[in-house]
């Protein structure tokens, strides 16, 4: 790495990265540093865009709301907005990394890593995120579920960044449900996880129900197919064990340095036990 | 927030031997005004840096440094012919090359050294090094390396890749276990653990106009490290100083030297310059020492009562590429092999074995950790055999003081194990535990584990583990102690303090500590084996004790006093009460010369003085004759979904002597469990051909401040006559139990047999599974 | 307007800029390349070796700092992302020679042994402080969760941080 840029504004950004084509965008920094360091990448330029305004916050819009991709982490923790409306996304927040690394990372630092063990995604994909993507001339807005194409790729085009994520707020389900298993409390990267939104009806009905597991595949899985298991049956153990089942056959994991397939492959199923254990919130 | 109105001035405060004393190196260190040896820059500093093997086994063909010496900014690249001396590290075993001249055993062994003048041309310089090697079969276990006609590591070696096979006989060891009412037997795996110190090995070093070389490194042996580093590279005694600043963690990892000779070789060529070395996190997990991996086979003979008659084991140790302190850890091991029990008839076997993985050293626990995963489970799978109470069989069969351990030793020093399980079974923790285990909520099941564990203090027989204190009082009147032991985090020179503070009467203000210095303090053995406060400390006792009758022999002298027992010393003044006369120690400091200025005391931990037939394999160490004990008790949860296992509470009650200091007591105590813990549930250096898996911080997993629950450390005190004020070493102790603990409670939990560690929720599920 | 290219030479490598910050206090001036590490420009250019480096990849915490008063890694941001923000280091949170209570609370509870995680450890919970000023234990080890100690086990950490919060909001010790 020979130079980097910290842009105050869109313009200036816009300005150095017509100039230095080769260049990386960072914001925290705790993935694109880290992976310079073990020479993964060498990027000859890099941009940081940690003081641009106009890419951070949170706002409320008619149906959605817009975060910010140069949001911390902390930052999206501690607004009143996303605890209310995204409580999902709040709880995978929480499990992310360490304070530290939260009051640095952001969220769209996470989404354009595509790690598959990216915390923030499973409940992105639930909550139907859609990305929206700048360059000088253009915008693009597209299902964030179109975004990753697979472990560490993006549809993000030379030239462009991303600005924003709208998601439709959390309204219509009343249990929001996040669990990550990790080797520590904090500082562990996903061996699995699952991220969960249901509307269960007063009589303990599931009436509607969105899941997402991380970390279990090269992307975020979903499955109409478990959804459709627990959609209008009583939220009951036998009703998830049966979903368990069909969980563990809709993953793909591997075996890594932390666990094996296996071991992912039981614990997707197992991991919606514990909706058993999670109480509906109003 | 004013100085001083709530938290008494500590400096004004004349340190008193068994009360908590805060650390006298504390203020500087929250102050990021400490220096360690990692923070030594310079001006007009060069670099150094490590060109590394690569692959686990292989004959060098050559080393190609062109390319990387032409570099600008590039001073000097060294291999293995450009190292002057023996080109042989080692602290028992001189088997370790600086730098590679034929072959290399492990990925992280050095084959090229290069002085730069800033990293990013060093880390260049280093890329662009070629080794070309000859790869040759590795062994990368244990079974590897016992094969016959397995690859040898180190071919001149005389019996294969056999380090050390030992034996360790009691009784009638030799005798079958057949005829006993109750056997038991079993196999115990456990891992290669990392000392993941916080601060990595390190130092500067420079070479002065008269030759000498200057080190400042973290270490733990400084005394021992000019031995090494003589003996490597051909360079006089008295041509070498090494500063050992306090360390940022060292645990046994910086016990041998780890940079000490590959910078003082660094040194001879950078022209008098400075010249740093600090292995970032990656090389550390490469080339930094670590805890061996061991299999353990047990098989216990006992009778129908839970009387323990006989025990055989096969232990097998793997050492890695080089000795380093392997025979004596596997000997420490096999001593400790039968727990803190009485067992008539033992045979202990032991084979410490060469391998290509990654060299395994010293590391807090010694040995220990691993056997006490065994022994204490092998006591509850008997206390469910015989259908007694874990904590009841336990205290059946406790080593008391007058009995012989399993090596044959008869302990004559205190032995506190019993009223450490006693005081365990009077603890809410183990009263209430059967309401608590009731109380865990859906998919969580809970459990309590005992373990009862011991540890020996200091060097065992074979050489001497001995302290040369020196204290001065200085023309200022101040008090000066010369610490000839590493502090790296286990606060000896607060211990140090109290001691000096506590003989002299004088304010810890006043007392000014120089941490090892080769130059100004006096050998005073290594930092390790439970030992620094108990030998250095009873060394200082007497230097202190000789110091005061100096000061107020001197006092004496100008208030014209005929005798010593007339005069009080006061902090930083000598009185005569019957005539209220005073003189200050400054003043008559200021007279005295320097020869009277200073006190030496040496002191040598005492020794086993009946040593049992057995065990003559070991050179040195075996047997001991000081231990300290503990019984631990872990309250643990585990989750049915995912197999996680999360310790809720822990208790240790642990007998070291008398405390000296409740404070640090409680700190190492505390320490110990939570890397117990690490070792228990998380921690585990994967291998595979040699190849390091988990190199790094992502990968390496240590506790977190929210993986380690609320402990209780409850002291027995016990009176040991040998040490200073009745203490001994706590150290290591309470590293041993939180494995077996742990493990225990899993059965008591859900009913699984653990016998492989770490305790991942992997390895759980898989067992809960197969219930 | 001024191209933010300027700071390069011709042929592309990047030269010493001017960086203006305030550290401790103090407004200063430093003149380095500006993608060089924070912990490194902390440590070796201005000798405030306060800040620690345990692994270089924010997996530890010793190279904690506060950034506008929120903790965050050294050893992942590069000097240029000083400028313009509010800098503490360790070495700046005494004041006119007064320990902060942390800092008191540490040496009193035996928070420190080896001492190296220290740092890092009390300026995040100062920060950890300023947004809870009454933390339970539990948000305690939350908050800190990211700063590794391994030789204390984190007890008497919590019980200085505990300590020093009841101190710093007027709460005497029973």
């Amino acid at each position: 790495m020979k130079s980097v840029h910290l842009p105050r504004n869109m313009e200036d950004l816009w300005l150095i990265m017509e100039q230095e084509t080769n260049a990386r965008v960072y914001c925290g920094g705790t993935d694109l540093l880290v992976q310079m360091r073990s020479c993964e990448v060498d990027p000859p330029v890099l941009i940081c865009l940690e003081r641009i305004a106009d890419i951070q916050g949170i706002r409320e819009e008619p149906d959605s709301l817009w975060i910010g991709a140069g949001t911390t982490h902390t930052n999206l923790l501690s607004h009143p907005l996303s605890r209310r409306c995204l409580p999902v996304l709040a709880k995978a927040l929480g499990t992310l990394g360490s304070p530290l690394i939260r009051n640095m990372g952001t969220i769209g630092g996470n989404i354009c890593s595509a790690s598959p063990a990216a915390d923030t995604l499973p409940p992105l994909y639930v909550l139907d995120a859609e990305v929206e993507l700048r360059s000088r001339d253009t915008i693009r807005v597209m299902p964030l579920c179109e975004f990753i194409t697979g472990p560490g790729e993006t549809r993000l085009e030379r030239g462009e960044i991303l600005t924003g994520i709208r998601v439709k707020n959390g309204e219509g389900y009343n249990l929001h449900h996040f669990e990550k298993i990790g080797q520590r409390r904090a500082l562990a990267c996903a061996i699995a996880s699952l991220a969960a939104m249901l509307h269960v009806s007063s009589s303990g009905v599931v009436k509607a129900a969105r899941l997402a597991w991380g970390s279990v595949g090269p992307m975020v899985v979903t499955s109409t197919k478990v959804e459709g298991a627990i959609i209008g049956e009583n939220l009951s153990r036998k009703t998830l064990e049966k979903a368990a089942d069909l969980a563990q056959r809709a993953v793909s994991p591997i075996d890594d340095v932390r666990a094996s397939a296996d071991y992912r492959r039981i614990v997707s199923g197992n991991l919606l036990l514990r909706l058993l254990d999670a109480r509906p919130q109003i | 927030m004013k100085h001083g109105e709530d938290v008494p001035d500590l400096k004004s405060v004349v340190p008193e031997v068994g009360l908590p004393f805060p650390r006298v190196d504390a203020a500087a260190k929250v102050t990021g005004v400490e220096k360690f040896a990692v923070d030594y820059y310079g001006d007009d500093l060069l670099w150094a840096g490590v060109k590394r093997a690569g692959i686990p086994h292989g004959r060098i063909r050559l080393v190609d440094t062109t390319a990387a010496a032409e570099i600008p900014g590039v001073l000097k690249v060294l291999t293995g012919s450009d190292v002057p001396g023996t080109n042989r590290q080692g602290i028992v075993h001189k088997d370790q090359p600086v730098l590679c001249d034929r072959k290399v055993r492990h990925c992280g062994d050095a084959v090229a050294l290069v002085l730069a003048e800033d990293q990013a041309t060093l880390k260049k310089a280093l890329s662009l090094i070629h080794v070309d090697m000859e790869p040759i079969p590795g062994v990368f276990g244990i079974d590897d390396a016992l094969m016959p006609g397995a690859p040898l590591v180190h071919e001149e070696h005389e019996n294969g890749n056999i380090l050390l096979k030992a034996t360790i006989q009691a009784g009638e060891g030799n005798a079958s276990l057949e005829g006993y009412d109750i056997i038991l037997e079993e196999t115990f795996d456990v891992p290669v653990q990392a000392h993941a110190f916080l601060e990595t090995e390190n130092g500067v070093a420079w070479q002065e106009p008269d030759g000498k070389v200057v080190l400042v490194v973290s270490t733990q042996a400084p005394f021992r490290d000019k031995w090494e580093i003589s003996h490597a590279l051909g360079l006089p005694m008295e041509k070498i100083r090494v500063i050992g600043p306090y360390l940022g963690g060292a645990f046994g990892g910086k016990d041998g030297a780890t940079v000490q000779c590959l910078l003082a070789l660094a040194a001879l060529h950078a022209g008098g310059r400075r010249v740093k070395m600090w292995w970032d996190r990656e090389e550390s997990f490469l080339a930094g020492y670590k805890r061996h991996a061991a299999r353990l086979h047990y098989h216990l003979g006992a009778n129908a009562d839970g009387t323990l008659q006989s025990l055989h084991c096969r232990l097998y140790y793997d050492t890695g590429a080089y000795a380093h302190l392997g025979g004596e850890v596997m000997a420490l091991g096999m001593e400790h092999a039968g727990g803190p029990y009485r067992i008539p008839h033992t045979r202990i076997e032991g084979w410490c074995l060469y391998t290509n993985n990654p060299v395994a050293g010293a590391m807090r626990g010694f040995g220990v950790v691993q056997v006490s995963f065994a022994f204490e489970r092998m006591m509850d799978l008997l206390a469910e055999k015989v259908g007694m109470d874990p904590l009841v069989l336990r205290m059946k069969n406790a080593l008391r003081k007058g009995d012989k351990n399993c090596a044959g030793v008869t302990l004559t020093q205190s032995t506190g194990i019993v009223e450490c399980l006693e005081q365990i079974g009077r603890h809410p923790l183990w009263l209430g535990r059967e309401r608590w285990k009731g109380e865990s909520g859906i998919f969580k099941k809970r459990g309590v584990g005992l373990a009862a564990v011991f540890n020996a203090m200091g060097y065992g027989r074979g050489l001497p583990d001995s302290a040369l204190a020196k204290i001065e009082v200085t023309p200022e009147g101040r008090i000066l102690l010369y610490s000839g032991v590493s502090d790296m985090g286990q606060g000896n020179a607060t211990a140090f303090s109290q001691i000096a503070g506590q003989i002299l009467g004088q304010e810890s203000g006043n007392i000014d500590l120089v941490q090892p210095d080769t130059e100004r303090t006096l050998p005073s053995g290594s930092a390790a084996a439970s030992r620094t406060t108990y030998t250095y400390g009873n060394a200082l006792i007497r230097a202190c004790e000789e110091l005061r009758r100096r000061i107020v022999g001197r006092a004496a002298l100008m208030l014209l006093v005929d005798t010593l027992d007339d005069l009080e010393l006061l902090p930083g003044r000598v009185r005569h009460p019957a005539s209220g006369r005073e003189i200050l120690i400054a003043t008559l400091a200021a007279t005295m010369t320097e020869p009277e200025r200073i006190c030496i005391s040496q002191f040598l931990m005492p020794v086993v003085k009946d040593v049992p037939d057995t065990g003559k394999e070991f050179k040195i160490g075996f047997p001991h004759l000081l231990f300290s004990y503990a019984a631990h008790l872990a309250c643990v949860e585990v989750d049915e979904l995912t197999g996680g296992v999360v310790a809720k509470d822990y208790l240790a009650v642990t007998e070291a002597g008398r405390v000296i200091n409740p404070q640090s007591f409680e700190q190492q105590v505390q320490g110990a469990i939570a890397q117990g813990i690490g070792y228990a549930t998380c921690e585990e250096v994967q291998l595979r051909n040699g190849r390091i898996l988990t190199p790094d911080f992502a990968t390496y997993i240590i506790p977190g401040a929210q993986d380690i629950p609320e402990m209780t450390s409850l002291a027995v005190d016990v009176y040991e006559t040998s040490g200073p004020y009745g203490m001994k070493g706590v150290g290591e102790v309470g590293s041993n139990g939180p494995l077996p603990a742990i493990a225990n409670a899993l059965r008591d939990a859900c009913g699984i047999h653990m016998t492989q560690s770490p305790l991942t929720a992997e390895r759980v599920l898989a067992a809960l599974q197969k219930k | 307007m001024k191209n933010p290219l300027d700071q390069y030479s011709v042929n592309g490598g990047a030269k010493p800029i001017d960086i203006e910050f305030m550290l401790n206090g103090r407004k200063t001036t430093i003149n380095v390349v500006p993608n060089r590490r924070v912990v490194d420009v902390l440590r070796e250019d201005l000798g405030l070796t306060g800040a620690k480096e345990g692994c270089g990849t924010g997996e530890c915490g010793v190279c904690t700092i506060l950034v506008d008063g929120s903790a965050r890694l050294g050893c992942l941001m590069l000097a240029i992302q000083l400028a313009d923000r509010d800098i503490t280091t360790i070495e700046g949170l005494s004041q006119e020679g007064n320990l902060h209570p942390l800092q008191e609370a540490f040496i009193q509870y035996g928070a420190v042994q080896c001492g190296f995680c220290s740092p890092g450890m009390i300026l995040t919970a100062s920060s950890l402080l300023k947004q809870k000023p009454n933390p339970t234990r539990t948000a305690i080890r939350e908050g800190l969760s990211g700063n590794l100690c391994r030789c204390t086990g984190y007890q008497k950490i919590v019980d200085a941080v505990e300590a020093a919060a009841r101190k710093m909001a007027g709460r005497e010790e029973t």
